[in-house]
């Protein structure tokens, strides 16, 4: 380990932090600088024996009598066998040490109980730099669930400024990643990024961290959701790729959120979280939704699955629809003109009466009422069957029909009369 | 999503049915203006019928949609110059080829080949709107099959 020099003040400051994470949140910010100058060497031998240590000034006695009622933390230390493990537990008593306030804070041994499995909480800044120090496997044992995230934000905002850090901490927070095992969701990992962009708020993210181990991943969720995840994934797009198979594996937490909207997406459990990859889901539902459409309009693909025959039978029926247009259009080119013109009166006063619209009609009006007997009775029989081949004009009312056939025989049926009296109709008609 | 995006389709689509109709009917009174006595003058007849048919589909549906405007621009360019919209018709219809040729291993992507040369317009566009396009398209071409049927039966009487 390096920066043994740096002990006494590493030591205390480290511990300063490291006692207000537990009990208030990371409010210190001055760990990252001593932290480095942790050494491992000597403090097995503090744990042990009270006062032993010529490291630990005068501060230290308090935590010597600290850590000789408490134990604990030497004993869940020791067990791992490993030199940081006690400095660990050195590390966990000595929070209460410093010469300053910080040992108020330590009314009770429980508190120091509570302080070991918490202290992989700490915080990215402090335990990132601790571990680094120590070395991976040991604080790998010692982290919880709590960890994970902390590291992993850690690292990923390493990554963007790596200054504050040295390469041992980088090297430890990469390690400890691969030994977390039981790393939480990313969710976690992109809500830490999200909210602690600047370093100063690592502490922040540590009390939300802690926080999270506090309560229950569905909480962490809720917040997650209000986190755009396409902007974190952005950032560290490479951090995830490696971490996602981890993620796709843990299995602890449900991730089977369901999609949030057009924006926020979330990745499904066992699914990649990758920016691509997400946007490629969420194109792909759309265009499953849009073939979904598709199928109501087509008859008869009710039953029809999968893409390739889907488009098929639209393909087809699209050309029969055009091909059925250049028929009926034949067909109508080839009818008698006559007939049209009276159509075409008829179909469009309908659909001016229809509209509420009598002007252009007013001016058949009088011609329509004096022969009204006559032609009314000649075209009853004829009308019936007109509406009957006509579905959809179901707006024809005969009543209609009958004031315009009325008109026409008035006028008579000669087709020039008609054209003429077709053309200040048709005008009337294009005004409406 | 989907109902009260049919419910304001079918409000347009019997708007849509009756802006077509009385533009058709219109235009097809100009067009039948004398007994078509050749077989030439049919055939001329039947092309301006066709056009008319879909243009006023068209203006019907307005500029809402996509294929509807590049149905608008194709006929304002080929009444601006016949002969350049053929030819640029042709060379479309040549790159369409070559490119399907070359998709065909790909089953989906020559489907969407097939259906952006038979959508209006659909030839610059991405799947996710094509398909949209041609759910709107589906719709007016089956109003305008029934109207122009309803129409025929009328002359046919």
């Amino acid at each position: 380990m390096s920066g043994q020099e740096n002990e006494d003040l590493g030591f205390q400051h480290r511990s300063e932090s490291i006692l207000n994470c537990p009990s208030s949140g990371m409010t210190t910010s001055h760990l990252p600088e001593k932290v480095s100058g942790m050494t491992i060497s000597s403090l097995p031998v503090f744990k042990p024996s009270n006062g032993a240590d010529p490291f630990f000034g005068s501060g230290w006695d308090p935590l010597v009598s600290l850590s000789q009622s408490e134990n604990f933390g030497g004993s869940s230390m020791v067990s791992h066998g490993e030199l940081s493990n006690p400095s660990y537990s050195v590390v966990l008593e000595s929070q209460g040490m410093n010469s300053t306030s910080h040992l108020v804070q330590y009314p009770s041994d429980s508190n120091f109980v509570e302080m070991v499995p918490k202290l992989p909480c700490f915080g990215s800044g402090s335990f990132s730099e601790m571990v680094g120090s120590f070395g991976l496997p040991e604080c790998a044992g010692i982290a919880n669930s709590g960890c994970p995230p902390n590291f992993i934000s850690n690292k990923e905002k390493g990554t963007e400024r790596a200054s504050t850090f040295g390469a041992q901490s980088q090297d430890g927070r990469e390690t400890e990643d691969a030994g977390i095992g039981s790393s939480p969701s990313g969710k976690r990992r992109k809500r830490v990024i999200d909210s602690n962009s600047p370093f100063s708020t690592n502490k922040n993210a540590e009390g939300e961290q802690q926080k999270d181990l506090s309560g229950e991943s569905s909480d962490v969720m809720k917040e997650l959701d209000g986190k755009k995840l396409k902007i974190e994934e952005n950032t560290s797009g490479n951090l995830r790729s490696k971490q996602s198979g981890k993620q796709s594996k843990d299995g602890s937490h449900s991730e089977e959120a369901p999609k949030e909207n057009y924006i926020h997406v979330r990745a499904r459990r066992g699914q990649a979280t990758n920016s691509h990859s997400l946007a490629e889901r969420v194109r792909r539902e759309k265009i499953s939704e849009r073939m979904r459409l598709l199928q109501e309009l087509v008859p008869g693909c009710n039953k029809i699955t999968g893409k390739a025959v889907m488009l098929d039978e639209i393909i087809n029926y699209v050309q029969s629809l055009q091909q059925q247009v250049e028929f009926l259009s034949m067909k109508l080119a080839t009818v008698n003109p006559e007939l049209n013109i009276d159509l075409e009166r008829i179909l469009s006063k309908d659909i001016l009466n229809s509209r509420g619209g009598n002007g252009p009609i007013v001016g058949f009006g009088p011609g329509i009422n004096s022969s009204q007997p006559y032609p009314h009775g000649m075209f009853q029989g004829t009308l019936p069957t007109i509406p009957s081949t006509a579905p959809q004009f179901t707006s024809l009312p005969q009543t209609v029909l009958d004031n315009e056939l009325q008109g026409l025989f008035h006028m008579g049926f000669d087709s020039s009369s008609a054209i003429d009296n077709l053309g200040p109709n048709g005008r009337l008609k294009s005004e409406l | 999503m989907n109902n009260p995006r049919r419910l304001s389709s079918s409000c347009s689509m019997t708007n849509i049915k009756s802006r077509f109709t009385h533009g058709f009917l219109r235009a097809l009174s100009r067009i039948n203006t004398r007994k078509p006595s050749t077989t030439r003058e049919i055939c001329k007849r039947f092309l301006r019928v066709k056009l008319a048919a879909d243009a006023s589909m068209a203006s019907a549906v307005g500029s809402r949609r996509a294929w509807s405007r590049a149905m608008l621009l194709k006929m304002r360019l080929r009444r601006r110059t016949c002969r350049d919209s053929r030819i640029t018709n042709d060379k479309k219809k040549k790159k369409k080829m070559s490119g399907s040729d070359q998709k065909e291993e790909v089953n989906g992507i020559r489907k969407a080949e097939e259906l952006r040369g038979l959508v209006p317009g659909g030839e610059s566009m991405e799947i996710c709107k094509l398909l949209d396009e041609t759910a709107h398209y589906i719709k007016c071409l089956s109003t305008q099959v029934k109207v122009m049927t309803t129409i025929a039966d009328f002359y046919s009487l």
